[in-house]
């Protein structure tokens, strides 16, 4: 809870107080506030949204109800009528500790509803995706439009569809674009678009892009799109799927043009995407598995990050790795191999650690094998 | 292919989705894939039909696996997939060849044999009760004076080819076909390109046990699976000419 900073010591309630002491003899010009809220709340009462349809007759309001108060800048005026004890902070007083009088103009000032950006804690460069060249480009792509929108007009890059093998890389790429664009990126996962009850999947992909475009020019990645653009032949499974399509249809190829704002979808599935959802995509990116090279990259990056010594022949580890991803590789070979030697308390990581950690996973993987030839 | 991609029109191989497609027999060539490499290769001299059939234990006899088959005199199969349905197949091959000798006295044609599989193969896609064959076979014979090389797959599907492959190594097989195929390829280069697509197929992993190499030449119109000490030479061969080309990179 806030008080006024100015006097700690006194009553908040009796705000006479503030026009007894230090006694300003300045007229106050201008005073800007901005609507704070209650000065605490509990479960009877809910911060009401303030909106200001007549400036006019804010003003008149607010001046008969202060006048005499004093006007510091970052302290705190109470409305004593319509909302007792609403609390609006002073953000410009001109002049400064001042006195507000009929003469003072008082404006609200409008608090602009902000969506909070969420910044991805991540220090992924792009460089650090091995492989995956055609998605790479796309991204170069996207950002090159995003330094410079009104270049691109009609052909600017707008909706991506990023699909692949789980593990190879869709999200790093997305972190990682994040990280090296200077713009907003909106990381969303498709799963906290649906809603709890029905018309809230909608609304939220609706408000989804309307934070975007405010702040354009933004990119919205949607990680594991198959949540929302499900196929709509799933209506009689889930009965919001239709609604939320529709949604989401409309704002990656509307009406609305959504100027600067470019969307890129991730699933390792996207055979379940609607198949109007899936048109919209202009450019569908396969992320494949990595090949030995690339297998070696990946080894050659992670190990170079691993708290023991190791002592272990990427090359030959990634010989016998065929088919897995980049996790699979991070996560199952070396993290397992990793875990190993440190339960061991060894202070090296040797080859026999990995070959532990390739027995689990193809212990995992059974196969029939004797089935096919 | 994806789970729940059938959402449904899986459950039965003679249920239409309707996009007018049938799940549980493109389920059944994805049983194909699970299968090694194999492929076949038409040349001016005959057919070479050439397999990997890498060992999953050690302990396995190398010899026990059996990937090409000879049906009649003048024709072999190689296979992949699911091994029981290809032995049933290749039994059905062998006695339509020994019908049509005894019936017409005369050799079966290769065309013949192969649509008679096929027929075979579509009746499993459109009966009630039965699965489709999980396994396709490369059908490659000498007729009269020519050699014919078939592909058929689990729906029934035909094919005629001069170099195709099948199995888990397809992709990376008929890219190297494409690279290297040419009209006038002898029987010697063909073996040789054979041996560079299961190279390649394999990810480099070919020995002198892992490949089993048939031929059909023209003029004799005999099969013939090569000798051991034929396979170990090829493989030699393959071997040097491959590092080779790799020091040169």
């Amino acid at each position: 809870m806030k008080l006024n900073n100015t006097f700690p010591d006194q009553v908040v309630s009796d705000k006479k107080v503030l026009k007894s002491l230090n006694e300003p003899d300045k007229e106050s010009k201008l005073v800007v506030l901005q609507s704070v809220g209650y000065p605490f709340l509990c479960n009877l009462v809910e911060n009401p949204k303030i909106e200001i349809f007549d400036k006019e007759l804010f003003e008149l309001y607010a001046k008969e109800q202060w006048e005499g108060c004093t006007a510091k800048e970052g302290s705190f005026l109470f409305d004593q009528k319509l909302l007792p004890d609403y609390a609006f902070k002073i953000i410009k007083a001109h002049p400064d500790n001042s006195q507000i009088t009929t003469n003072t103009s008082i404006i609200l000032m409008e608090v602009k509803e902000s969506r909070e950006i969420k910044k991805i804690e991540s220090n992924v460069r792009m460089n650090d995706v091995i492989g995956q060249e055609r998605a790479k480009t796309k991204c170069k792509v996207i950002m090159k439009y995003l330094q410079d929108p009104d270049l691109f007009r009609e052909w600017a890059p707008r909706n991506v569809l990023f699909y692949g093998a789980p593990g190879t890389g869709k999200t790093m790429l997305a972190k990682s674009l994040s990280n090296e664009l200077k713009v907003p990126l909106f990381l969303v996962k498709a799963t906290s678009l649906i809603g709890e009850h029905v018309g809230d999947g909608s609304r939220q992909i609706h408000d989804l892009f309307e934070a975007a475009t405010a702040c354009a020019p933004s990119v919205i990645f949607i990680d594991e799109i198959d949540a929302v653009g499900l196929d709509r032949k799933y209506q009689s499974l889930r009965g919001d799927v239709s609604e939320v399509v529709n949604a989401l249809l409309t704002e990656l190829d509307g009406i609305e043009t959504n100027k600067g704002v470019v969307t890129i979808g991730a699933t390792n599935n996207p055979y379940l995407l609607d198949f109007a959802i899936r048109s919209r995509f202009e450019e569908e990116i396969e992320f494949v598995l990595p090949n030995e090279k690339e297998r070696l990259e990946i080894l050659e990056f992670y190990i170079k990050s691993m708290p023991l010594q190791v002592k272990v022949d990427a090359r030959k580890l990634s010989k016998c790795t065929k088919g897995m991803s980049g996790r699979d590789l991070k996560d199952k070979i070396l993290k397992v191999a990793l875990h190993k030697a440190i339960s061991e308390d060894k202070d090296i990581l040797e080859w026999e650690h990995v070959k532990y950690a390739l027995k689990q996973y193809k212990q995992k993987k059974n196969e029939p094998k004797e089935m096919f030839a | 292919m994806q789970p729940f991609s059938g959402a449904g029109y899986d459950r039965a191989i003679t249920v239409f989705s309707p996009d007018g497609r049938l799940f549980q027999v493109e389920y059944a060539r994805e049983a194909v894939k699970r299968g090694t490499t194999s492929l076949g290769v038409k040349s001016t001299e005959g057919i070479v039909l050439a397999v990997d059939k890498r060992p999953t234990s050690k302990l396995v006899e190398p010899k026990s696996i059996e990937k090409i088959f000879q049906i009649d005199d003048h024709i072999g199969a190689a296979t992949s997939g699911l091994v029981a349905d290809a032995r049933a197949l290749i039994e059905k091959a062998r006695t339509e060849s020994q019908i049509n000798k005894i019936t017409y006295n005369e050799p079966i044609r290769v065309e013949g044999l192969a649509k008679r599989i096929c027929d075979l193969k579509q009746m499993y896609t459109q009966h009630g009760g039965v699965r489709p064959f999980g396994s396709a076979l490369i059908i490659g014979g000498v007729n009269g004076t020519g050699c014919k090389l078939f592909e058929t797959d689990p729906s029934g599907a035909l094919i005629e080819y001069k170099a195709t492959a099948i199995g888990a190594g397809r992709h990376v097989a008929m890219e190297e076909f494409e690279k290297k195929y040419h009209e006038d390829i002898n029987l010697e280069e063909a073996i040789e390109l054979a041996l560079d697509a299961i190279y390649e197929a394999t990810d480099g992993k070919t020995t002198k046990e892992s490949v089993e190499i048939a031929v059909i030449g023209i003029k004799d119109k005999k099969f013939r699976k090569l000798s051991d000490d034929e396979i170990a030479e090829h493989v030699e061969e393959l071997l040097i000419r491959k590092s080779k080309e790799e020091k040169e990179e």
